[in-house]
């Protein structure tokens, strides 16, 4: 039974579990998750992941969280356990294994592969505009002050967005294809945060251009200023946004919009 | 924080002997940490190029919800770790009350004081049996803390707000849920046959080396994330992978009915079992496919049953007791969503 109480000593050195150097899975997956978490805030690119209210929280904690690891492996002794007693048999087997995979998981996801930000993928998923809802507040405000969600929420109402035309606009966002697949409307799109990324909401605005796709590449991120026009074209609001320039641009810092 | 606070003491504490190996630890965990952050730096977006957008979505998903939960984890282990280790078991012992009831109502909102996930709830409620209380209210203490906690509820308000009244219904929810099972599991003519023979014997075996608060801490703190982070990463590929494969239409046929609302997404929590303290993060996504009611199902369902819990009490009570346990907290969970998604 003793050499049985911890497998995750046994499973990271393959050793009897006394004075094990290597850290338990445990250990080995908050190192991971604070060194890259640690990473992604010191290079700036949090804001792909979380809302930005966390930014400090999550720095602190994970800072704090990194040292408490390194300070818990140095000094924790392995030793009899009497309050949690370690499963054994096939289920000490089966939490192990589960802890590598989960190990590996992070190293791949959290270290290896590069940051990125949701792609269009995920706006067919779930349905661009689709969370919108009419602000009131909006109307009479300063369009110059305007983010890319409140102008897809102005636009997608016909009563509203009737009002706009002839407004000149400057908005940054990626190119995702029209829902009804008409090839010379692109729509320029963000996806709206409200915690976390995997709550992310895509908004656009249709942007005219003919046959756009031979230009500009799905989820690219442009900068588009243009004049909004009334059009035929197949949107709900029945205006869309007509080009004067189009920018490739670099993903910016904060790709969502709050 | 415990342990980090406490550092140079632990540095000085053990005999002159275990210097060595101690500063071998220290090398191999800096050793590591420094591979970590070596592969993250040379680490080419080249060598990804081949995955598929949906796979670099699923990945996004995934990793958002693991550093939205991480901090959180973190702050659950210390407060843990602070519980259990640094405050002597006769202080909260001292100051429950006599009559039943009461005594369950005070045992249900214990978690206040002692707010973390329901994996550390369970070596809590263990000492609490082992010093005579009831088996009854012991469980009004295991169903209640995980939500009657402060981090569950600061994370439930920061995903939902007031929003439909989610948070409101999974404190109140809770709430009258442990305090009833409490009370008819009080009832049982024969307590001691729901618990597992091993539990009394195991529990009398005080460990016969001594040990410092400081290690103590520190072995929590590894034990507590072998425990929470790998079924943390779980979660979070989970919550990535069902955002990425199931199609929306299919996500908002289920979610607008409710009674299968409800039945889904109890099914999710007891699969995924994330921890109590940042399940509202993971189930945030689902808000606008879902009825209020299946969202809050989610959210008591979860937190009081799913399968590491049921893992984590097999050490203590029977398979026979736990099944009995999770069918009348299943049912009570299913007329609280349901009820929801009938009168919002």
């Amino acid at each position: 039974m003793s050499s049985e109480r911890h497998p995750q000593h046994a499973d990271a050195s393959g050793q009897p579990i006394r004075r094990s150097p290597w850290p338990s899975t445990g250990l080995l997956l908050a190192l991971t998750g604070s060194i890259a978490t640690l990473w992604l805030a010191a290079t700036g690119q949090l804001g792909l992941y979380i809302h930005p209210r966390y930014f400090t929280f999550t720095a602190i904690l994970v800072g704090l969280g990194l040292v408490a690891t390194i300070a818990a492996h140095a000094i924790a002794e392995p030793g009899d356990d009497h309050d949690h007693p370690a499963p054994t048999g096939w289920r000490g087997r089966l939490q192990g294994s589960g802890g590598v995979l989960a190990a590996l998981a992070l190293v791949v996801g959290l270290l290896v592969l590069p940051p990125a930000t949701l792609t269009t993928t995920t706006v067919e998923q779930r349905d661009l505009n689709s969370s919108i809802e009419a602000d009131a507040q909006l109307v009479g405000a300063d369009p110059a002050t305007f983010q890319l969600r409140d102008w897809a929420a102005l636009l997608s109402h016909p009563a509203t967005a009737v009002t706009y035309a002839g407004q000149q606009i400057t908005l940054s966002g990626f190119v995702t294809p029209a829902p009804d697949g008409n090839p010379d409307v692109f729509y320029l799109a963000r996806f709206v945060v409200t915690c976390c990324t995997v709550d992310a909401q895509p908004v656009g605005i249709p942007v005219t251009s003919p046959a756009w796709a031979d230009s500009h590449p799905v989820d690219g991120w442009l900068e588009v200023t243009g004049t909004l026009v009334t059009s035929e074209a197949s949107t709900t609001g029945g205006v869309v946004l007509k080009p004067s320039s189009i920018d490739s641009i670099e993903r910016p810092a904060q790709p969502y919009d709050y | 924080m415990q342990s980090t606070a406490s550092r140079p003491s632990g540095l000085t504490a053990p005999a002159p002997g275990r210097r060595g190996p101690m500063l071998i630890r220290v090398g191999v965990i800096l050793a590591l940490a420094a591979v970590m952050l070596g592969l993250r730096l040379v680490a080419d977006p080249a060598w990804t190029a081949w995955l598929p957008d949906a796979g670099r979505d699923f990945v996004t998903l995934s990793v958002s919800v693991f550093v939205e939960s991480l901090p959180f984890v973190f702050l659950g282990i210390a407060i843990s770790i602070l519980v259990q280790v640094w405050v002597p078991d006769r202080v909260w012992q001292r100051y429950l009350p006599r009559n039943p009831f009461l005594r369950r109502i005070a045992l249900s909102v214990l978690g206040v004081l002692f707010p973390v996930c329901e994996c550390g709830n369970v070596p809590l409620a263990r000492g609490l049996m082992m010093r005579g209380l009831g088996v009854g209210d012991a469980l009004t203490f295991l169903l209640a803390a995980p939500i009657l906690n402060p981090v569950t509820i600061i994370t439930t308000y920061q995903a939902f707000g007031w929003e439909d009244g989610i948070l409101v219904a999974r404190i109140g929810g809770a709430f009258v849920i442990a305090n009833l099972l409490g009370w008819l599991f009080s009832r049982h003519p024969d307590p001691s046959s729901l618990l597992t023979a091993g539990f009394e014997a195991r529990c009398h075996a005080e460990p016969g080396v001594p040990q410092t608060r400081t290690i103590r801490s520190a072995r929590l703190f590894a034990e507590e994330t072998t425990v929470m982070l790998p079924a943390l990463v779980a979660g979070s590929m989970i919550a990535g992978a069902i955002q990425v494969g199931i199609p929306r239409s299919v996500l908002v046929e289920l979610g607008s009915n409710p009674l299968l609302s409800v039945l889904v997404l109890m099914a999710l929590a007891f699969v995924v079992s994330v921890c109590s303290n940042v399940d509202a993060f993971f189930i945030l996504s689902f808000s606008a496919t879902f009825m209020p009611g299946g969202i809050v199902a989610f959210l008591v369902f979860g937190a009081m049953i799913d399968i590491k819990m049921l893992a984590l009490l097999r050490t203590t009570f029977t398979t026979r007791a736990l099944a009995l346990i999770a069918t009348l907290v299943a049912l009570c969970v299913l007329v609280l969503g349901m009820g929801l998604n009938l009168v919002l």
